[in-house]
């Protein structure tokens, strides 16, 4: 399930370039995912991860405001819990797509981040009131990486 | 002001309320407590930039905040009845005042900055002066900025004894705490991140019994001892597993509770909350028996271990009696009460918990994303997230009369709500009577949980009721309750 996702992510946003990049994504790809011991929404995430082929481990930390700033994420920009994937860092409910889209374009930055946890993002409860703004972690300040 | 005019006007304010006929009855015979003749005792606390030995060598010494150069600060120590008079002189680059955690004193000696006083400024002091009306295990610390002033160390031990106190071999404080260090062993310079106070407040790597990490703590087979536990953390709650001790319970947040063995066996502590332990060594002489802190599922940690000396002290445990005296709390009357309704809303998660269990987070307040972006408020009393500690009354009650506040948790977080200037009983969780009705001053809700607590509204003034996560106090999570 997750190399056909992979597959038509890479088709449709890389074209042939994209399926060059398969032969390190045909794995099930391993995440580590760091949560507050007591947030429910971080196990909803982690479940959804799973159902999209991501082979995930869950650890509770009291830890992710430490953790998240040396990942270069700012506090206001900061998801509710922290997963690590291949070299990247992906801090709150990203939908997998657009984590499918940076393992696939990899480009040079530390990660990405859903600020917060909007209603209706995947884990969470609730509707969608408004575009999800999924921003790039590098060096700089953070920017806009994808809209969904 | 001199430091010089700061006593006579505490001790004018504290003798106009009462003069002014405003203290009641109960109150009134509470100062003029004839053991009063027993004294008064001086103290002096500084609070000023100090070092603390936290963690053991090779790392260094810990940049704290500290009373008297020390993490806790001294522990103070009176027996009931005493009059405490407490010299506070600040040496912090920022205002501060000190709250003494439990104690039913007179509103001008609480301690909250413009609520009750104006904050002791840089260079300053003040003195608080007060009578130790109830026998127990207590504490101080800030009410300025607490989430950083008690969070870098400024906090200590309140003891009031009982005149005729249980037989024990030995009478033991703990102070817990937890620090989120670095690894150069300095204090985290995140206080008051948005993450923390929207989840379960600022929860570090560290835990510290006295102010150092703990290796052991010697005992001996048959020994009896009554250990005062003490939480002062920022955020952590503790849940304190003893193994194959079977530690007995004689007062919670100071107040004598019918001895009882806690529930699954762990003493569980909210931050602010005490409890008094009657514990019995009962392993076998040489052993060690870990300590563990089981509050946060897939984080437990050993907190201490128990060391047993060889040599036993006696065979087996002292059939002494372990039941406490009672102290002066005037009686609830369920016949005449008032009853009043809270719901806290807010924090992460909690707009799917409101929209479930109900209340509000007032006007165009959010949790969620835009909340952490721009700065709103997070946590909600009655709708009322708290920007400062001047604030309108959220509730008045009527003076002397008894009164039921029903709270309901409408948030997917734990909070121990503290109430100044009173003890209350807890009378019911989620509808269900609680077996010992123990008195309280810190109740830590669950999530989602409904309590009922109850108490006379004595004490006269206006006072804070917020929770002690003090990430949720600053936060919002606060309010004012007047008595008059």
């Amino acid at each position: 399930m997750r190399k056909s996702i992979i597959a038509v992510l890479a088709a449709s946003v890389l074209g042939v370039a994209g399926y060059l990049t398969l032969d390190t994504a045909v794995q099930a790809e391993e995440v580590t995912l760091y949560k507050n011991p007591q947030c429910g929404c971080c196990e909803g995430y982690a479940d959804y991860l799973r159902e999209n082929g991501f082979d995930v481990t869950v650890e509770p930390t009291h830890e992710l405001v430490p953790m998240s700033r040396s990942s270069g994420i700012p506090d206001g920009f900061q998801g509710c819990h922290l997963a690590f994937i291949d070299d990247y860092v992906v801090s709150g409910h990203v939908p997998v797509a657009t984590i499918d889209r940076l393992l696939a374009e990899r480009p040079g930055i530390k990660g990405i981040t859903l600020p917060g946890m909007p209603q209706g993002s995947p884990g969470m409860s609730g509707v969608k009131t408004g575009a999800f703004e999924i921003y790039a972690i590098g060096d700089g300040a953070p920017h806009l990486y994808a809209t969904k | 002001m001199s430091p010089i005019h700061n006593l006579p006007l505490s001790r004018r304010r504290l003798l106009t309320a009462l003069a002014a006929g405003t203290a009641s009855l109960a109150m009134l015979r509470l100062m003029s407590n004839p053991a009063r003749a027993a004294g008064r005792k001086n103290f002096s606390l500084r609070a000023a930039p100090g070092r603390a030995r936290l963690v053991p060598e090779p790392h260094g010494e810990t940049p704290a905040w500290c009373y008297n150069d020390a993490v806790p600060g001294p522990e103070l120590r009176v027996r009931q009845g005493e009059r405490l008079r407490v010299t506070v002189e600040n040496a912090l680059a920022e205002e501060t005042t000190v709250h003494w955690h439990g104690l039913r004193v007179p509103n001008a000696m609480d301690g909250v900055p413009h609520l009750t006083q104006r904050p002791i400024g840089v260079g300053e002091t003040f003195v608080y002066e007060f009578d130790a009306v109830d026998a127990g295990t207590f504490w101080y610390h800030p009410h300025q900025r607490s989430f950083e002033q008690v969070g870098r160390g400024l906090y200590g031990p309140l003891i009031i004894e009982e005149a005729d106190p249980p037989r024990v071999d030995r009478e033991v404080t703990w102070v817990l705490d937890d620090w989120r260090l670095t690894q150069s062993a300095e204090i985290g310079e995140d206080f008051g991140n948005r993450h923390d106070m929207s989840h379960g407040g600022r929860i570090g790597n560290t835990a510290t019994i006295n102010g150092r990490v703990p290796e052991e703590f010697a005992v001996r087979r048959g020994e009896r001892v009554r250990l005062r536990l003490v939480n002062a953390a920022n955020a952590r709650i503790f849940g304190l597993d003893f193994q194959d001790h079977a530690p007995t319970v004689i007062a919670l947040d100071g107040q004598p509770v019918t001895p009882h063995e806690p529930a699954g066996g762990l003493v569980v502590l909210g931050p602010a909350m005490r409890a008094d332990l009657i514990l019995d060594m009962t392993a076998e002489p040489g052993s060690r028996v870990q300590v563990i802190d089981r509050f946060y599922q897939d984080l437990e940690y050993r907190l201490i271990d128990l060391a047993y000396d060889d040599a036993p002290l006696r065979d087996s445990a002292p059939n002494w009696s372990v039941a406490l005296p009672a102290n002066p709390l005037p009686e609830p009357d369920p016949a005449t009460v008032r009853r009043h309704e809270i719901v806290f809303n807010g924090g992460m998660m909690g707009d799917m918990v409101m929209r479930e269990m109900g209340g509000s987070m007032g006007e165009g307040g959010s949790s969620g994303m835009m909340g952490m972006m721009h700065g709103d408020g997070i946590w909600f009393i009655n709708g009322k997230a708290a920007e400062g500690h001047v604030l309108d009354p959220m509730l008045t009650l009527e003076r002397d009369r008894s009164h039921v506040i029903a709270m309901t948790n409408a948030t997917a977080w734990h909070h121990p709500i503290h109430l100044h200037g009173h003890s209350f009983r807890v009378i019911s969780r989620n509808g269900a009577p609680t077996i010992h009705r123990e008195w309280q001053d810190t109740v830590l809700m669950a999530p989602r949980e409904r309590v009922e607590i109850t108490f006379v509204a004595d004490n006269p003034g206006d006072w804070m009721f917020h929770c002690h996560i003090l990430e949720h106090q600053a936060g919002g999570m606060m309010g004012v309750i007047r008595v008059a």
